[in-house]
């Protein structure tokens, strides 16, 4: 690392923001500063104020933003109260941002190659063939395979990761000194986040550009930045370099956000050889859940043939076992979830559910048994229908027992409530009044309704903030303890796994490549593809070691 | 299968813009072979002797025997049908009741007096709204903006023949600025020798300024009637769909790499286009509705004046000629909107 | 509620005129004959084409009527015809909409073809061209403009749904053991219906227009009933002469009932959607 220049690239000081007279502050007396060939990671849960500081730096605010206070300084010199011709000459050419959801942020009706371009000549003087050769060679930069071709390919035929190296190769266009990252790689796979994160450090470092690397994941900042800054409503709340906070955070919320972000400590630690002596009698014993050969074809539109989405799966839950599906979007791993709980009518194979074969049952005859076969939704807000209010949500799978009147499902709801940890004052809120972690304990709370031996968790921690994610592993946690359900755990969080599963079962193109029990799969996995996921995690614990081995990868120049 | 899979083989190596378009017309046959349905049940809802009413009252029982076995009348309604469709196909509408003449060399006739019409009329329509709609939402709060919030609203409330008829009360009765409302060029000036059937266009290719000035006065008040209502409702569904695209992320992300505003601007109508030609499509059948009220007001002589004169004069083969053809047409401009839509998104899969 | 209600009042002054347009029609249908001594379709030949006095408020046409009592009486014969014609729509419309959206087969489709050719003809044209097949009656232009506009509720609503049931709270309330009908009327309606009710208002607007049109050109009902489009109609021919009266007043009543539909509409997309309704 180098020394730190004399002036600082970029220098933001004590600078607020806020939308309208009253409202309260979006950003208040933030600092910070910036060097060249410097990664500053910026840390903070939703609301925090970390896209308005990016969108900021850019004097690119949403609508009825405004900046009230402090100032921000790039090589020493105010870029506030520029005009608009100026702030072009800026935005792209010296401060470059890279966005989430790369899909979005392309152009839907142009070739990527053609918007390179555009971007191109908007920043230097050159002729369309010139700037088009340009883009093909920034493709190739950010390693993208055969990139004549893929230059003319529009967004929608390319993939997420593919979409992100194109956004990341429109920021490289000019140069930039300053690479704004505002959660680059949110929704990517763990392994193509990576890629994608080794390739952008990588890159700047090699032109000696700042980067600011703004996510809410603490395994991003342990593993690839060089300092970190803490945001709390719109204030940092702290600021230093990145082993050090690792070490031992000043502030009591770093404090709680990184112990929320560590590892939970391994799962039933005293259950370990209980479970898996359970396991071992369960297999001799009839098994909950049993799946055999499971397949399920999906057609390829304008074509003869199917995507085997499942392909020739077969597995089993034991009573009081937890299983953890664990694989890639894609995978197929959520499609095994809905033919267990039937929204999808299988191919092959058969499933049977306590001795019963529910592969083929028809719909009346299954509905009875939904009451113990029950299914927690992946996005919490999209799976509660917006115009009922939390009581008649949680009441609604109570109707399956026919032996609950009015006022017994009313007390089940009061019940549930309670389980989840919501107060009742939330029974008559809608959920777009709730918040993401509120929202996911009323789809925890619906599917609990009944009582349920069986539950699928799909996706049960994804999109959720640091804190909230930890809170709802420990109330899992919790509930597998006081009720003793089976579960089967659909994710690809592998550090949610940990804590949470006996049993893993990794998939791949809609097979399971590697089974196991979870710890002896985290030691010692034996396929290759369960290597690469484990690679692809960036736990916090391992950070300091492995951002040697990072740097080592990077400097090697492995894209 | 081997001749199933070599097809398919083959219509994987046409080019896109040509598979579309011969899909689009493949679907246009089925279309309007319903069409030619509709109409021809149209007359059938009637009560009483179909013969009888297609050729009205001064019929003598020989023809109406002759025309009976023609129709085919005795024969089962879908041999009827079948009929009706091989002699429109051929060119065969019947004789109007009224004019005494072929349904087909009237509609024929009138045609190019209501294309003209229409023609102009969507252009100026979609020079008002899309631009409107474009400046309110890149300045919004601007005084066209507000000033656009209220057109929008007015323009949907207001019936396009009332509005004729104040714009002729004000510019032809009180400031004598229009031209008289009695129909497409003075009754002085003789009309350009037919080329295209617009008078406009075949006025110069004859080089008659005179019968030029003249057409394009007669339009003025016409084409604005239709413009003024029907710019509003293009303006304001063209705003919902500007607006989403100009919010947009990847407009945000263009700003962010320093595009210039007028490159962004060209960016957000372009993502526009497509939903725009299809609002576009529907203006047309919207349009070739109100021309029907227009024309009569201002004695335009095209197809919209036959269809009313025929449904006051109780003459059905008119009408059901003029139902086919409006029908067709419009038919024809949706499957060149959806030509045209399919090629200016690449999203779409063909 | 009622809070919410004023609250929105107060923000929306759009909405306050709209309510205020709709009060005046209401008036107009339930106190005509206390609203105007005259009768609106007696003629008196003496007093031909007289412009507007304290005698006749709003002039006289050709054939010496009065033409406000005309205009207060024609809400009746306006508001009826679409209304009527609207509600039938809504009626077969919206549940035929969600069966072909949640049910798709081979007669989902059929039924969706036939609304493609209802459509592809120009509303005016077939309205127009049924209307005069049909007969010139009241109900007859009701019952079109019904038949006109079921496809554009059926299709509101299957684009609705279509994109409803593949939502994840769909898929939820299925595993919680709803059963199809409350899939499709407890779970999808409610989220469908904020679209279908601005399709209401836009259609109610749409047959008052159509109706009117349809009379204008003699297409519609017939003289001597008051009737908007009609009374517009008869006052064509003297607008060139400068007889302006014939045909304004009329012009303006469809024109206030049209925008008070419109007004009525935004305000209900707004409050019917309870993310909605505490912003703005």
């Amino acid at each position: 690392m180098r020394a730190p220049d004399a002036a600082p690239l970029l220098a933001v000081d004590h600078l607020s923001v806020d939308f309208g007279e009253g409202a309260p502050k979006a950003l208040s007396g933030v600092s910070f500063e910036l060097r060249r060939d410097e990664v500053l990671g910026i840390v903070g849960e939703t609301g925090a104020g970390k896209s308005v500081l990016a969108r900021s730096l850019l004097d690119l605010l949403p609508e009825g933003g405004r900046i009230v206070e402090g100032d921000i300084r790039l090589d020493g010199a105010s870029v506030l109260g520029l005009n608009e011709a100026e702030q072009g000459k800026l935005r792209g050419a010296r401060i470059a941002l890279i966005g989430t959801n790369a899909k979005a942020l392309l152009d839907p009706v142009a070739t990527v190659g053609a918007q390179i371009a555009r971007v191109l000549r908007a920043h230097r003087a050159c002729g369309r063939r010139e700037a088009w050769a340009a883009a093909v060679d920034l493709l190739a930069q950010v390693g993208i395979v055969n990139p004549e071709r893929r230059a003319k390919a529009y967004p929608h035929e390319l993939s997420g990761g593919m979409a992100q190296r194109v956004v990341i190769a429109m920021a490289m266009v000019a140069n930039p000194d300053i690479v704004l990252a505002d959660d680059a790689t949110l929704g990517l796979d763990a392994t193509i986040q990576v890629q994608v994160l080794d390739l952008l450090v990588k890159r700047c470092r090699e032109l000696g550009a700042g980067v600011v690397l703004i996510t809410h994941d603490l395994g991003i900042i342990a593993h690839y930045c060089d300092r970190v800054a803490i945001m709390k409503g719109g204030r940092i709340v702290e600021l230093g370099e990145v082993g050090r906070f690792l070490q031992g955070p000043r502030d009591d919320y770093s404090r709680t956000l990184l112990d929320a972000a560590r590892v939970r400590p391994t799962p039933m630690a005293g259950q370990g050889e209980g479970a898996a002596q359970g396991m071992a009698e369960a297999t001799h014993a009839k098994p909950l859940l049993d799946v055999r050969r499971l397949e399920k074809f999906f057609p390829i539109a304008g074509s003869t043939e199917v995507v085997r989405a499942i392909d020739d799966v077969s597995f089993s839950v034991g009573r009081g076992e937890t299983l953890a599906l664990v694989g890639e979007s894609g995978s197929g791993k959520t499609t095994v979830g809905q033919c267990l709980v039937r929204l999808l009518e299988c191919d092959g194979g058969g499933i049977t559910f306590d001795g019963v074969d529910i592969t083929d049952m028809p719909a009346k005859e299954f509905r009875p048994l939904r009451r113990r076969l029950q299914m927690v939704f992946q996005e919490p807000y999209v799976a509660l229908n917006p115009r009922w209010p939390v009581r008649a949500l949680i009441a609604e799978p109570l109707r399956l027992d026919p032996g609950l009147n009015a006022r017994g499902r009313e007390r089940r709801v009061r019940q549930l409530l309670d389980l989840v940890h919501l107060p009742l004052s939330l029974a008559d809120a809608y959920p777009h009044e709730l918040t993401a972690g509120e929202q996911k304990r009323i789809g925890i709370a619906r599917a609990l309704a009944t009582g349920p031996d069986f539950v699928v968790f799909d996706e049960p921690t994804t999109a959720l903030d640091i804190r909230v994610r930890a809170q709802i592993i420990d109330l899992v946690r919790d509930l597998q303890a006081e009720i003793g359900m089976s579960a089967l755990f659909i994710t690809h969080d592998l550090n949610s796994v940990r804590s949470l599963a006996h049993n893993v079962a990794v998939m791949r193109h809609g097979k399971i490549v590697e089974f196991g029990e979870t710890e002896t799969i985290f030691a010692h996995p034996t396929q290759d593809y369960t290597r690469m996921l484990l690679s692809a995690e960036l736990p916090i614990e391992q950070g300091l070691l492995q951002r040697d081995r990072a740097e080592a990868r990077r400097l090697a120049g492995t894209a | 299968m081997t001749v199933a899979v070599r097809l398919a083989g083959f219509w994987g190596t046409v080019p896109r813009p040509l598979k579309i378009v011969v899909s689009r017309l493949f679907m246009l046959v089925p279309q309007l072979f319903g069409v030619m349905m509709v109409t021809f049940l149209l007359v059938r809802l009637l009560p009483g002797d179909p013969a009888l009413l297609l050729l009205g009252n001064m019929a003598t029982p020989e023809t109406i025997a002759a025309f009976r076995e023609r129709l085919g009348l005795d024969l089962p309604v879908w041999d009827q049908f079948l009929r009706y469709v091989w002699s429109a196909l051929h060119g065969d509408l019947g004789t109007s009741i009224f004019t005494s003449q072929p349904v087909v060399s009237d509609l024929l006739e009138r045609a190019p007096a209501t294309l003209e019409l229409i023609t102009y009329a969507m252009i100026l329509t979609i020079l008002i709204g899309v631009t409107l709609a474009i400046v309110s939402v890149v300045r919004p709060g601007g005084a066209v903006d507000i000033g656009s919030r209220i057109y929008g609203l007015a323009a949907g409330a207001i019936p396009d023949f009332w509005i004729g008829l104040l714009l002729i009360y004000f510019f032809f009765y009180m400031l004598g600025w229009a031209a008289a409302p009695f129909g497409r060029i003075d009754t002085f000036v003789a009309p350009p020798p037919v080329v295209t059937g617009f008078y406009t266009i075949d006025s110069l290719i004859a080089g008659n300024p005179q019968a030029f000035f003249s057409s394009v006065g007669r339009l003025v008040l016409p084409v604005l009637t239709l413009a003024i209502v029907n710019a509003g409702a293009l303006m304001k569904m063209t705003k919902t769909v500007f607006a989403d695209v100009y919010r947009s992320d990847f407009i945000r992300h263009a700003r962010a790499s320093g595009l210039p505003e007028r490159t962004i601007r060209r960016i957000a109508l372009r993502n526009c286009l497509p939903p725009i030609i299809t609002l576009v499509g529907f203006m047309v059948g919207f349009l070739l509705g109100a021309a029907v009220l227009v024309e009569t007001i201002f004695s335009w002589g095209g197809l919209g004046q036959y269809a009313v004169q025929a449904v006051v004069n109780s003459d059905y083969p008119a009408l059901q000629g003029f139902v086919l053809v409006a029908a067709a047409f419009i038919l024809v401009v949706y499957t060149v909107v959806d030509i045209l839509y399919e090629l200016a998104d690449p999203r779409i899969r063909v | 509620m009622r809070a919410t209600f004023t609250r929105y009042l107060s923000r929306h002054p759009g909405a306050v005129i709209g309510l205020v347009l709709l009060a005046l029609q209401i008036i107009a249908i339930l106190f005509a004959p206390w609203l105007t001594s005259y009768s609106p379709v007696e003629a008196d030949p003496l007093a031909s084409l007289e412009p507007p006095s304290l005698a006749h408020w709003f002039g006289t046409d050709v054939s010496g009527m009065d033409i406000y009592a005309r205009v207060i009486y024609a809400t009746r014969i306006n508001l009826l015809i679409s209304l009527t014609a609207v509600a039938v729509a809504f009626v077969i419309g919206v549940p035929v909409g969600l069966l072909i959206g949640f049910y798709r087969g081979w007669l989902s489709s059929l039924v969706m073809r036939m609304f493609d050719f209802i459509q592809s003809f120009p509303i005016f044209v077939l309205g127009m061209a049924l209307v005069s097949v049909m007969g010139q009656e009241i109900w007859n232009v009701s019952i079109v403009l019904a038949v006109l506009f079921i496809p554009m509720f059926a299709r509101v609503i299957r684009a609705e749904v279509l994109s409803l049931r593949e939502r994840p709270f769909v898929a939820a309330a299925r595993c919680s053991g709803a059963t199809d009908f409350s899939i499709m009327f407890r779970h999808i309606l409610p989220n469908a219906l904020t679209p279908a009710i601005v399709q209401i208002s836009i259609s109610v607007g749409l047959a008052i227009l159509l109706t009117a049109g349809l009379s204008f050109v003699g297409a519609g009902v017939r003289m001597p009933t008051p009737e908007w489009g009609l009374m517009v109609s008869s006052g064509a021919q003297q607008m060139i002469l400068g007889v302006w009266w014939v045909s304004l007043f009329p012009g303006l009543a469809i024109v206030i009932a049209v925008l008070s539909f419109a007004l009525i509409g935004d305000m209900a997309k707004d409050l019917s959607d309870p993310t909605m309704r505490d912003r703005r």
